[in-house]
């Protein structure tokens, strides 16, 4: 889960109310709308994803919606370049809050190998311009990794884990 | 034929001296060393005698940049090198974009990252690179931008400059399969034009194989074509293999066209799914991604990874299949057949599909000369052109198949070809693995440190898109001193802003997806 980088300062409401609030974030959690947006590779993994082997919609966040405004999660798949970086920022702005941002593959993690030196073009790290809730590593990560992110980013929302991780008995 | 257009060439044009190459060992059968003076003649005869401009590039050589243009046929196997010298201080040549269309945007290429202005280029602006940029990224040594020529780097926006109703398709928009942008500008649904923006996905391949050894420069191809990675790795390591003379052994080569034939039947399939989904029926898409999922699993035991393997090395393979290999591909080619008739009724025959693509996105017969798109794009329209024929490589000339051709090069004949050329690729695998040879997998004594002879090759091998071309310029290091990438899509997709002028925004859209546009492999 993210820690480094940029992040939002949540303010404490006004009105808390506690129990409401953690319906409501279950709520969240179980029905998630990513945006349909594909940078590169990992743009293909994500779509294994959400297809009938993976099937993402076990998770209730099969929902895929090509305009942010209706989109609660961005899936940041790919190398963002220096020409496109202006662009994930606007969509992350249209997107209506609350929002969360997973960020899959090393390429928009760090530049993953195309951030050799001397390198002109790409941003290295997504986390520079927009917050980012969960890292997803690899290259590209396998669609069983972004169902554990998406798994991570329901903890994240509601404090407590889908499946709970068996404890180490050996 | 090559004597043939020698002898022509000097009749035709007296100052030039054709040399011939060894083929074998260059890639190419003709090298003609041309002049400022007579580059535009030379070109104007090409294309009198029915060649396209296959490829165009430059290369620094400290001293002077070197323009690489290469000539190309579609019935022969006959490719001609010309090359041009510029100076470095004041880099400039005569523009052949009114000749090949599709130069047009390999000279605003060569500008953005060399610095040579084409004097005559009608629209001679940045395509690739973002405005801040102020260097010509492949030059050897690092040159500033003039500041005359800054004004130049501005990207396109048309918007600003012109009145009219403008729609931004991408950068992103899902029918673009990618981060594509097309500016189109609209009279009510009717497109009046549409200018594609490259570069929202360059990731500098170029740049980064002049800063790799060979080996390491494995993983790249992978990465540019996502969907035909192991073409992308075949093209790259055949291509160094026949610059170093490498012997590869006969298992390797059966071995590597049944899983590079695999690898085009996924990258078929999942275009299948997503070209019916751009018309708006996502049920093929679940079908689809179904049947590729059992190539994954195949490819996977063999070659490590999902998605981008880099399969094959310079000699051989990365390691041997085995029998579980064979079993496995000989049960998923019957699973195949058997759905391609599914295939048919869920999605072939439905009027509403028919409707949306029959006459829809018709190509002219001039486009294969002016533009050089290849593949099924340019077998929709009836050329036999296939380089797995024209010029096999691996062991596709041991294995026979035929190759699909469609009369009408609308999009229900690309999307015909395409499902024709899965059940072809079946059939190349089925008689690859029913003759593949036991034995070794590598080349012996392949050096850690591969050290290439001086000299150029270009070699090409046919991708699921189309031709693929590598280029390379070795100065005996061990890592390449050039390496260029002629890239299917690039060319296939110039000829979306004549097809989409006066259609249909809708339509516009299936065409678009009838190109199976990857956006990396066209960025870099």
């Amino acid at each position: 889960m993210g820690k480094g980088g940029l992040h939002l300062e949540t303010k404490e409401p006004i009105i808390k109310l506690a129990i409401a609030e953690k319906f409501i974030n279950l709520a969240r959690a179980n029905s998630i709308w990513p945006m349909t947006f594909g940078l590169a590779c990992c743009a293909i993994e994500m779509m294994a994803a959400a297809m009938a082997r993976f099937d993402i919609a076990r998770f209730g966040a099969e929902v895929f919606r090509p305009s942010p405004r209706q989109a609660d999660l961005m899936i940041v798949n790919g190398t963002v370049t220096k020409k496109m970086a202006p662009t994930v920022v606007t969509l992350y702005e249209q997107m209506p809050s609350p929002k969360w941002v997973i960020v899959m593959g090393n390429c928009a993690i760090s530049g993953g190998p195309f951030g050799f030196k001397g390198q002109y073009n790409i941003i290295e790290g997504i986390d520079k311009l927009i917050p980012v809730d969960v890292y997803v590593p690899g290259c590209p990560p396998r669609p069983e990794g972004l169902l554990e992110g998406l798994m991570k980013l329901e903890e994240k929302i509601t404090g407590t884990r889908r499946f709970p991780v068996p404890e180490q008995r050996w | 034929m090559v004597k043939e257009i020698s002898e022509k060439i000097k009749e035709s044009i007296g100052s030039v001296e054709p040399v011939e190459t060894p083929y074998d060992q260059r890639g190419y059968h003709l090298s003609i060393e041309a002049t400022q003076a007579n580059i535009v003649d030379i070109t104007g005869f090409f294309d009198r005698i029915g060649f396209y401009l296959a490829d165009m590039c430059c290369v620094d050589y400290i001293d002077y940049l070197e323009i690489v243009y290469f000539f190309n046929n579609h019935s022969k196997v006959c490719r001609i090198r010309v090359t041009l010298k510029v100076d470095p201080e004041r880099p400039s040549a005569p523009t052949i974009s009114h000749i090949y269309k599709i130069a047009r945007w390999y000279e605003r290429e060569i500008h953005e990252f060399f610095g040579v202005l084409f004097e005559g280029h009608p629209f001679m602006t940045y395509l690739f690179l973002h405005d801040q940029i102020d260097f010509y990224p492949l030059r050897k040594k690092q040159v500033p931008v003039p500041e005359k020529d800054k004004r130049l780097l501005n990207s396109f926006n048309p918007e600003e400059q012109e009145d009219g109703f403008f729609l931004n398709l991408g950068p992103q928009h899902p029918s673009t399969h990618g981060v594509l942008r097309v500016v189109v500008k609209m009279n009510g649904e009717y497109i009046l034009s549409a200018e594609p923006i490259l570069g929202y996905l360059h990731r500098m391949h170029e740049k980064m194989a002049e800063n790799r050894t060979y080996q390491q420069f494995y993983p790249n191809p992978a990465r540019m074509d996502y969907l035909g990675a192991l073409n992308f790795n075949l093209g790259y390591v055949t291509t160094v293999e026949k610059l170093c003379g490498i012997e590869v052994p006969e298992r390797a080569q059966y071995i590597r066209t049944i899983t590079a034939e695999l690898n085009r039947i996924s990258s078929h399939l999942l275009w299948f799914g997503a070209f019916v989904a751009d018309l708006g029926g996502l049920t093929p898409f679940l079908y689809t991604f179904d049947d590729r999922e059992n190539i994954l699993d195949i490819l996977e035991a063999v070659a490590g990874s999902r998605l981008t393997y880099s399969y094959f090395r310079f000699g051989g393979l990365f390691n041997d299949v085995d029998d579980d290999f064979v079993k496995n591909v000989k049960k998923f080619i019957d699973r195949l057949r058997s759905r391609f008739s599914m295939y048919e009724r869920l999605v072939t025959g439905n009027v509403i599909f028919i409707n949306r693509v029959k006459n829809i996105g018709v190509m002219d017969k001039t486009y294969p000369l002016k533009y050089g798109c290849s593949g099924p794009v340019i077998r929709s329209i009836d050329i036999p052109f296939d380089i797995r024929k024209h010029e096999p490589y691996a062991a596709y000339d041991r294995v026979d198949f035929e190759v699909a051709t469609g009369t009408n090069a609308d999009n229900m004949d690309r999307y015909l070809i395409r499902i024709k050329e899965m059940g072809i690729s079946l059939n190349i695998i089925e008689k690859a693995l029913n003759d593949l040879p036991s034995g070794p997998i590598k080349a012996e004594k392949i050096p850690k440190k591969l050290k290439p002879p001086k000299g150029d090759i270009y070699h090409t091998i046919e991708s699921p898109r189309g031709e693929l071309g590598v280029y390379i310029v070795s100065d005996e290091s061990d890592v390449p001193y050039r390496m260029r990438w002629r890239v299917p899509s690039y060319s296939n997709l110039m000829t979306f802003p004549e097809l989409a002028g006066g259609s249909l925004i809708a339509d516009a859209i299936a065409t678009l997806g009838s190109y199976d546009l990857v956006i990396p492999e066209i960025d870099r």
